[in-house]
C-alpha cells in the first residue's frame, strides 16, 4: 500500500465522520472511494455503519404523554404559589 | 437551528421576563416535546421524562432572568433540560457504564492496514423488521455509553439536531463533537453487529471469511 491510500484503520477511526457528512474535501474523498472500489470489507463497514445511524433514528419517543403542556403548567404554577 | 426561530424564542424570552404567562405557555406548547425526547434520552423512562421536563420548565421560569439574550436560546435552554434529566437520573441507581474503548472497533494486526473485523449483518438490519428489534437493543446500548458519548448520539443521531446546535449545547467544538458521535457510533455499531451476528451465526461466519482474506 502506498503512502497516499488510506489504509482501513484510517477510514474506519478518523474519517468517516468527514466522508459521511460531506465535509471531506474533494481530493480526499477521491482517494477515499479509491480505497473503497478495492475494499469490500470497508464498502461492507460503511453500509452497516450507516445501517446503525439508521436503527438510531427509530429510537426517538414518538409518543410524548399528550397532556404533558397541560402537566408542565400545573407544576410550575403549583411550585411557583407554593414558593411565593 | 434557524436565526429566525431563535429571534421568536428571545421575544417569548423578554415577555416572559415581563411576567407574561402567556408567553410562558406558549413557550411550553413549543418545547415541550422537544425537552421530553432529550429527557428520555437520559432518563429511559416515561414517567421520569416526564417530571424531568416538569422541572426543566420549572427552572426556565425561575431563572429565565439569568439567560443571556447574547446566546441561542434553544441552547441554554437544551443545557438547562440535561442538567435536570442528569439530576434526575442521579438519584436512581446509577446504571452500569462501559469505557467507550471497549467498543471501538477490533482491528486485525495493529499496523493500520489491516482490515477490519465485522459480522456480515448489514443484509439482517436493513429488513425493517430486524431493524426494529436492533433498535429495542440499541436503545439498551446507548444507556450503557459513557454520558458525554450518550448525550451526542442521542442529540444527533436520534433527535436529529445539527451537530453545530449539539456542539453550542454542549459547550464543546464542533471538532470534539465528531469525534465523540463517531466513537458512539462505532461502539453501537459495534454491539449490533454482536447481536446480528448471533442472529445469523451462518452470515457472521461470511462475513469474518469476507473481512479477514
Amino acid at each position: 500500500m502506498s503512502h497516499d491510500e488510506f489504509s482501513c484503520r484510517q477510514i474506519i477511526l478518523e474519517s468517516l465522520v468527514e466522508y459521511e457528512d460531506g465535509s471531506m474535501p474533494e481530493t480526499e474523498r477521491m482517494r477515499l472511494e479509491a480505497h473503497l472500489s478495492h475494499c469490500p470489507p470497508c464498502v461492507v463497514f460503511i453500509k452497516s455503519y450507516r445501517a446503525t445511524g439508521r436503527t438510531l433514528r427509530m429510537l426517538k419517543p414518538k409518543d410524548i404523554p399528550c397532556n404533558l403542556a397541560e402537566a408542565v403548567m400545573n407544576f410550575v404554577r403549583e411550585r411557583c404559589k407554593k414558593s411565593s | 437551528m434557524a436565526e429566525d426561530q431563535n429571534a421568536s424564542d428571545l421575544e417569548l424570552v423578554r415577555k416572559i421576563k415581563g411576567g407574561d404567562d402567556q408567553a410562558f405557555r406558549e413557550m411550553v406548547e413549543r418545547y415541550h416535546a422537544r425537552v421530553y425526547s432529550l429527557s428520555y434520552g437520559v432518563l429511559h423512562n416515561a414517567e421520569d421524562a416526564e417530571e424531568a421536563t416538569q422541572d426543566a420548565f420549572l427552572t426556565l421560569y425561575r431563572k429565565i432572568d439569568t439567560f443571556d439574550e447574547s446566546r441561542k436560546f434553544f441552547s441554554w435552554f437544551y443545557r438547562v433540560a440535561l442538567n435536570a434529566a442528569y439530576s434526575r437520573a442521579r438519584r436512581r441507581r446509577p446504571g452500569v457504564t462501559v469505557p467507550i474503548d471497549d467498543f471501538v472497533p477490533r482491528l486485525k494486526g495493529g499496523d493500520g492496514q489491516g482490515s477490519p473485523e465485522f459480522a456480515a449483518w448489514v443484509d439482517g438490519i436493513e429488513d425493517e423488521t430486524i431493524s426494529r428489534e436492533l433498535a429495542q437493543r440499541a436503545e439498551d446500548f446507548i444507556q450503557e455509553l459513557p454520558p458525554a458519548y450518550r448525550d451526542v448520539i442521542w442529540m444527533v443521531d436520534v433527535e436529529e439536531m445539527k451537530p453545530a446546535d449539539v456542539a453550542e449545547t454542549l459547550e464543546i467544538s464542533l471538532a470534539a463533537l465528531k469525534s465523540r458521535l463517531h466513537r458512539a457510533r462505532l461502539a453501537v455499531r459495534e454491539r449490533l453487529a454482536e447481536v446480528a451476528s448471533a442472529r445469523n451465526p451462518a452470515g457472521a461466519a461470511e462475513g469474518e471469511r469476507r473481512a479477514a482474506p
